[in-house]
């Protein structure tokens, strides 16, 4: 009997998952996909050595300006910032190129693409994502170097001068939203982890090595982004440097991200 | 339901796919069948907006793709079980997933408990996976939004049997309840077990489509007796052309009409049947040697 009861219903015994109420008809909201993409920056061992990196050499670089150099010499709370900045600068894009180029090297856009076909939804996403983590980063940087400053004190009987100028400290973010651009930007442009890093480093830093030849001074002002980026970091910012900055943010940034963005939405997703 | 008229995706001169036409039609499984690089992943991409097609459409529930609301939620999607992170765990891929389409987490445990991963799978990274438990892991993943279409590539590739008969049970029991079910294939026996309907493309064209008994009685019939010689002449003085087989003959009539002449000139059968058994792998050759790499082997 059971046999015959089993030929006639093949898939008894296979259990389906159960149904759920409603027919979805609205969109996904960007708030779901920001988070998504936001999970997916830390849900990888990739991803969260990266971050842990940064945090790492974030403290030694505390520790080194803590440990060195004369106990009143700069240890004021502007200096750890400052010290800070610089390993930021270096991996705060590289995140921004894994967490597009991986869609890629781990094919992973197969599935991320199909779920939001629109995929300039998911691009946003994961700039924004981006940026949020980034500018964490940099908050738990200036506590490390509330931190420092506090343990020069204690430590090194420094005297340190807490003042820190509105100007360093809002050019920092935005100096840093403009390196993670870059980064997002390189990855969609290039779609390849290696290939987004070596420019992301090289393109920039090739404008210094230009502008040391004599007629291309005038673009390496314009273009080299280690120069353009340096007085914002500082936060004295004349009319002309803002004139240098938004001309290169405007070709290494804003561009390849439009580029990108839109390479992006056409690009045919394969497996292989 | 999946609509795909004339659809045709180009790479320079070579036309991967090539003015594709065919339904899949709720309740039923439609299994697409060719060789390798016959185009059906091609025709598949196209169908979840990943491949922008140079010309013809594809929808899916009288929508394009791309025009679904949150598409998760009704087509499940299955292209490449290997095209995960490797560093994510199973449970990961299905939260990330849950979390897209907006469900609750429990929905994650539930599809694990369907797919028959463990918790202890669950918790391994995707780099650990054999290919069959990906290919688990990537049905759950397709089932999660409660969908009322499948689109599946070479979903068995990597099961053992007994995964291969469950996959055939659960999709069967999908069809059932109404679903479209969409399955690439190579594999032309599971096909011939699982599907309603056949799509057969070879080199990005349809060489034949429609319902699989249909398109198996054109197969014919396959005949061995004690007497091969007298009934083949039975047969042919009945106006019934007759291929000779290695102790067999095959006829493009139906069992029960070579039966009954049999049976008129009394002669004793061994066996009698629709080619079908067989039927499938030979129609597919013949259907597609033509097209395919072995074509001249062939």
């Amino acid at each position: 009997m059971s046999t015959i009861a089993s030929a006639a219903t093949p898939h008894a015994g296979t259990r389906l998952p159960s149904r759920l109420a409603e027919a979805a008809t609205t969109p996904i909201p960007f708030l779901r996909l920001l988070k998504v993409e936001l999970r997916k920056l830390v849900d990888t061992r990739a991803g969260r050595w990266l971050l842990i990196t940064i945090g790492a050499l974030t403290l030694v670089v505390i520790g080194i300006l803590l440990f060195t150099g004369k106990p009143n010499e700069g240890k004021g709370f502007g200096d750890f910032i400052a010290g800070t900045v610089g390993p930021q600068a270096v991996l705060l894009p590289i995140l921004g190129i894994l967490t597009v180029t991986s869609e890629w090297s781990q094919r992973t856009g197969l599935v991320t693409f199909t779920l939001e076909p629109r995929r300039l939804r998911v691009g946003l996403a994961k700039f924004l994502a981006a940026l949020l983590v980034g500018f964490a980063a940099i908050i738990v940087g200036v506590a490390f170097a509330a931190v420092g400053t506090g343990l020069g004190a204690l430590v090194r009987g420094s005297n340190p001068s807490w003042a820190l100028s509105a100007g360093a400290f809002f050019g920092m973010f935005l100096a840093q939203a403009v390196g993670i651009a870059m980064g997002v930007g390189f990855g969609m442009l290039l779609r390849n982890t290696p290939g987004a890093i070596v420019a992301y480093f090289f393109l920039p830093t090739l404008w210094s090595i230009v502008s040391s030849i004599s007629f291309m001074k005038t673009a390496g002002e314009w273009l080299d982004t280690n120069k353009t980026l340096a007085p914002v970091f500082d936060g004295s910012m004349s009319g002309e440097q803002w004139a240098h900055f938004l001309v290169s943010t405007l070709v290494w940034a804003v561009l390849p991200l439009a580029v990108g963005m839109w390479r992006m939405t056409r690009a045919e997703v394969k497996s292989a | 339901m999946i609509t795909v008229n004339q659809l045709t995706k180009r790479y320079g001169q070579h036309a991967a796919v090539d003015a594709v036409t065919f339904d899949a039609k709720p309740g039923r499984v439609t299994g697409f069948l060719g060789p390798n690089g016959a185009g059906k992943s091609t025709c598949m991409r196209m169908m979840c907006g990943l491949t922008p097609p140079t010309s013809g459409t594809a929808t899916i529930l009288g929508r394009s793709y791309a025009d679904l609301p949150n598409p998760g939620r009704h087509v499940g999607v299955l292209l490449d079980a290997q095209a995960q992170h490797a560093g994510r765990t199973g449970r990961e891929i299905l939260t990330l997933g849950a979390l897209t389409l907006g469900l609750p987490r429990t929905r994650v445990d539930e599809l694990l408990e369907v797919v028959g991963l463990t918790q202890v799978e669950a918790k391994r990274r995707l780099r650990d996976y054999s290919l069959g438990m990906r290919q688990r892991l990537g049905i759950a993943h397709a089932l999660l939004g409660d969908p009322q279409v499948l689109v599946l590539d070479e979903p068995a590739n990597g099961l053992d049997p007994a995964g291969i008969r469950w996959m055939r049970s659960l999709l069967r029991g999908f069809a059932d309840q109404g679903g479209t079910v969409l399955l690439s294939s190579h594999l032309l026996h599971e096909i011939q077990v699982i599907a309603d309907d056949l799509v057969v493309i070879g080199r990005g064209r349809i060489v034949a489509e429609g319902a699989k008994d249909d398109l198996l009685a054109a197969a014919g019939t396959t005949v061995r007796s004690t007497d091969n010689a007298r009934l083949a002449k039975a047969l042919q003085d009945n106006g019934i052309d007759v291929t000779q087989g290695f102790g067999s003959l095959s006829v493009q009539v139906t069992p029960e009409r070579v039966g009954r002449i049999a049976l008129e000139h009394q002669i004793v059968l061994t066996e009698l049947g629709s080619t079908s058994s067989t039927g499938l792998e030979e129609m597919f050759l013949q259907l597609t040697a033509a097209d395919a790499r072995e074509g001249a082997a062939a």
